[in-house]
C-alpha cells in the first residue's frame, strides 16, 4: 500500500488527466464543504441554545404538583396534587447524598405600603437555601435564616425594584413594611442580573407565609439542587428517581404526565442535544446525498480511465500482476482522489468558518465550529465514498483478460 | 520443457462454433529456438496464447518444464506467467511514464523483489541488451528497435523458463529487425528457450526450427541451418 510504485502510478494518472482529476475532484470537495458548513451550524445552534442556560443554577429540579389525569389507586383522574412541608421532609430523608440545597415554594400575591406608597407584588416564601438555588444576589443587608424560619419571624428580602418603588431614596433596611396589612421588617435587598422582572419580588420565610394563611402545611413548588458533581446521565437517573418516589407517595400513576412535573435543567440539556443530534444526523445525510454524486462522478471517470488503459493492464496481467494487485492500485487512486479532494472542501470550510464564525453571536446561533468529530466524521465519509467510488472500475480492471496485450492492431 | 498433446480450441462465433486448433503436439526441448509460421487465421496466435496462459485449452494436454497447465484460476495463472514466462510483443507495450528502468523491472516487482535488488538487476539486463546509457529514458524517447530490446530486457528480467515472442519484429525495419534477432539468437546461445511466432521467411530461419500451421494443424516441422543475423547488422 505504501508502496512508491503504486503512488508513482496514481500521480501519473493524475498528472496525465489534470481537468479530468480536478472536475471530478470539484464536486467531492465541494460535497464534503457543505456537509462541514451544515455541521458547523449545528455546532452553533447547540452553542446557541446551551449559551442561554448559563445564568441559571445548572443543577435544578423543580418539583410541581398538578392535576391528574389517569385514575390510579382507587382514586379518580382529576384529582388535584397538593404537595406539603412533609413531603419536602420526606425527600430530603430519601435523598440525603443526593441534595445539595433544599427549599420550599410558597406563593403570594401582596399589596405592599410603606409610607403612601402602594403596589402588587408576589411573595416568594421559602427556605434560607433557595437564596443559593435561585442564586439571589443581596446587595445590602441579608438573607433570612435558620433562626428567622424557626421563630417565623416576620420578615422580607425584598428586589431591588420594590425598593426604588416603595421606598425612594430611602434606605429600606430595618424599615417596615405593610403586606396585606401585616407588618414585615426588610433585612435585606437583593438584585437579579439582567432580569428586571425578578428584581420586582419579594423573599419571605416560608413558616411565616404558612401561618399568616391559616396555619397551613401546604407548599407550592420544592426547589432542590442536586450534588453538582453528577454528570448528565447520574442527574437524569436521580430526577427520574425523584419522579417516581414522589408519584408513588401521591398514588399517581407513574404514566400520568400530568399529576407531577418534576423539571430538570439536565433533562432540557438533554433534549437539547438529542435535538441538536438529530439535526446533525440530518446535515450528514444532505451532505452525504450530496456526495453521492461526487462519487457517481469519480467513479465514471475511472471506468473511463480503466477502459483507456486496458491494454497496459493487460500486459501488466502478462507480466505476472495478480487481481488483487490491480484492485489495490484502483481503489487507493479512486481514494486518494476523493480523501484529497474532500480535504480541500474540508480546509476551505474551516478557512471560511475560523474568518467569519466569530461574528455570529445571536441567542440561538453563536460561534459555528469545525470539531474534531466533524473531521473524523468527514474522512470516515470519504475513506467510504472513494472504496464506494472505485469498487466497480476495479472490478472491470481485475476482469482485464491478458490476451488485450497480445491482440494488437 | 513444452508439451502439448493433442490439444484442440475452438470459438464459438454466434451460433458457429469455430475450429481453430484440431490436435496439436508438440514438443520443445530446453535451449530450442523454435518459430512458428503460417498465415492469419492459421492458429498460430491462439496457440501462442494457450502457451501464454492467456487462454484455455478446450481439451489436450500442455506441461510447462513438468508443471501440468490446468483449469488455472486467475492468481495462479499470474504466477505461473511471472515465473514461467517472458513475452515480448510486436508492439513492444512498454508502459509508457515508467523509465526503461523500470519497465524491465515491472515483473520483478510482481515477485516482490525488494526496489533496490530489482533496480540492480533491471540494470545488468539493459547492459545486457546493450541500452544501459537510456536506462532513465521514457520509452517516447526510444526509437523502435531500442523499446524492442527495453521489452527483451523486461521479458528476461523475472528470468523465466521460455520466452514467447510474437512478431517481435512485426513493427521494425529490417535493419533494425535483424538487430533485434541477433539479440534473440545470443540469448538463445546462453542456453534460452525461445519461441518466435512470425510470418516472415527471413526471421524464421534464423531459428533452429520452423512448425508450420495451417488449419489448425501442424503441417511442417523440421530442424534448419540457422543462418546467423549478426552477418546483416
Amino acid at each position: 500500500m505504501f508502496d512508491r510504485d503504486v503512488w508513482q502510478e496514481i500521480f501519473n494518472t493524475i498528472k496525465t488527466n489534470k481537468l479530468r482529476t480536478f472536475l471530478t475532484g470539484f464536486s467531492v470537495g465541494w460535497a464534503i464543504f457543505i456537509l462541514v458548513m451544515l455541521l458547523a451550524s449545528v455546532n452553533g445552534m447547540q452553542n446557541g441554545f446551551l449559551g442561554q442556560f448559563n445564568d441559571d443554577a445548572t443543577n435544578t429540579i423543580f418539583i410541581r404538583p398538578g392535576t391528574t389525569s389517569k385514575a390510579y389507586g382507587g382514586f379518580e383522574a382529576g384529582r388535584r396534587i397538593q404537595l406539603k412541608n412533609e413531603d419536602l421532609e420526606y425527600v430530603k430523608q430519601s435523598f440525603a447524598d443526593d441534595i445539595e440545597y433544599l427549599s420550599a415554594r410558597y406563593y403570594a400575591n401582596v399589596t405592599a405600603r410603606y409610607k403612601s406608597e402602594t403596589g402588587s407584588y408576589n411573595v416568594q416564601a421559602t427556605h434560607p437555601d433557595h437564596q443559593a438555588i435561585e442564586k439571589t444576589l443581596i446587595m445590602s443587608g441579608r438573607y433570612f435564616n435558620e433562626a428567622d424560619l424557626i421563630n417565623k419571624a416576620k420578615v422580607v428580602v425584598i428586589g431591588r425594584k420594590v425598593a426604588e418603588d416603595l421606598f425612594k431614596k430611602e434606605d429600606p433596611l430595618g424599615k417596615f413594611v405593610e403586606l396585606n396589612n401585616l407588618s414585615f421588617r426588610v433585612i435585606g435587598v437583593f438584585t437579579d442580573d439582567g432580569d428586571d422582572n425578578a428584581e420586582r419580588g419579594i423573599y419571605a420565610p416560608v413558616s411565616t407565609y404558612q401561618r399568616i394563611y391559616g396555619n397551613t402545611n401546604n407548599i407550592n413548588v420544592i426547589a432542590l439542587t442536586y450534588n453538582p458533581t453528577y454528570d448528565l446521565a447520574k442527574a437524569l437517573e436521580f430526577s427520574g428517581k425523584l419522579e417516581d418516589v414522589m408519584k408513588r407517595r401521591h398514588k399517581i400513576d407513574p404514566e400520568d404526565q400530568a399529576g407531577l412535573y418534576v423539571w430538570n435543567y439536565a433533562e432540557a440539556f438533554d433534549n437539547i442535544s438529542s435535538f441538536t443530534a438529530v439535526l446533525r444526523g440530518i446535515g450528514i445525510g444532505v451532505g452525504f446525498l450530496i456526495l453521492v454524486a461526487g462519487i457517481v462522478g469519480i467513479g465514471n471517470i475511472m471506468v473511463f480511465t480503466i477502459k483507456e488503459r486496458t491494454k497496459e493492464i493487460g500486459v501488466r496481467k502478462a507480466l505476472g500482476a495478480r487481481p488483487r494487485q490491480i484492485i489495490n492500485l484502483v481503489l487507493l487512486e479512486s481514494i486518494f482522489i476523493t480523501t484529497l479532494s474532500g480535504f480541500i472542501g474540508l480546509v476551505f470550510a474551516w478557512v471560511i468558518l475560523a474568518a467569519v464564525g466569530p461574528m455570529f453571536q445571536t441567542p440561538a446561533f453563536s460561534n459555528p465550529s469545525v470539531n474534531a468529530s466533524t473531521v473524523i466524521t468527514a474522512t470516515i465519509i470519504l475513506i467510504v465514498a472513494g472504496v464506494l467510488a472505485g469498487l466497480i472500475p476495479a472490478m472491470k480492471a481485475a476482469n482485464v483478460k491478458p490476451i488485450v496485450a497480445l491482440s494488437d492492431k | 520443457m513444452i508439451e502439448i498433446k493433442d490439444l484442440h480450441k475452438s470459438y464459438k462465433m454466434g451460433s458457429n462454433s469455430l475450429h481453430v486448433l484440431k490436435g496439436i503436439n508438440f514438443k520443445v526441448e530446453e535451449g530450442e529456438l523454435v518459430a512458428i509460421m503460417g498465415s492469419s487465421g492459421s492458429g498460430k496466435s491462439t496457440l501462442l496464447n494457450i502457451l501464454g496462459m492467456l487462454d484455455g485449452a478446450d481439451s489436450g494436454e500442455y506441461t510447462l518444464d513438468g508443471v501440468p497447465i490446468k483449469n488455472l484460476s486467475e492468481t495462479k495463472a499470474a504466477q505461473y506467467r511471472n515465473k514461467f514466462l517472458g513475452f515480448i510483443f510486436q508492439s513492444f507495450n512498454l508502459i509508457n511514464y515508467k523509465s526503461a528502468l523500470e519497465n524491465v523491472a515491472l515483473p520483478l516487482y510482481y515477485q516482490k523483489v525488494p526496489r533496490k535488488e530489482r533496480q540492480e538487476k533491471a540494470m545488468q539486463y539493459l547492459e545486457k541488451v546493450g541500452l544501459k546509457p537510456w536506462a532513465h529514458h521514457l520509452p517516447s524517447e526510444l526509437s523502435g528497435g531500442q523499446k524492442q530490446r527495453v521489452a527483451i530486457a523486461r521479458a528476461m528480467a523475472a528470468e523465466p523458463k521460455v520466452l514467447l515472442a510474437d512478431e517481435p519484429t512485426g513493427a521494425l525495419d529490417s535493419k533494425t529487425s535483424y538487430e533485434v534477432m541477433d539479440l534473440i539468437q545470443q540469448i538463445n546461445d546462453e542456453g534460452n528457450t525461445i519461441l518466435v511466432v512470425t510470418h516472415e521467411e527471413d526471421i524464421a530461419h534464423m531459428c533452429k526450427r520452423i512448425v508450420h500451421l495451417k488449419d489448425g494443424v501442424i503441417v511442417e516441422d523440421k530442424k534448419i541451418e540457422q543462418v546467423r543475423a549478426a552477418q546483416y547488422v
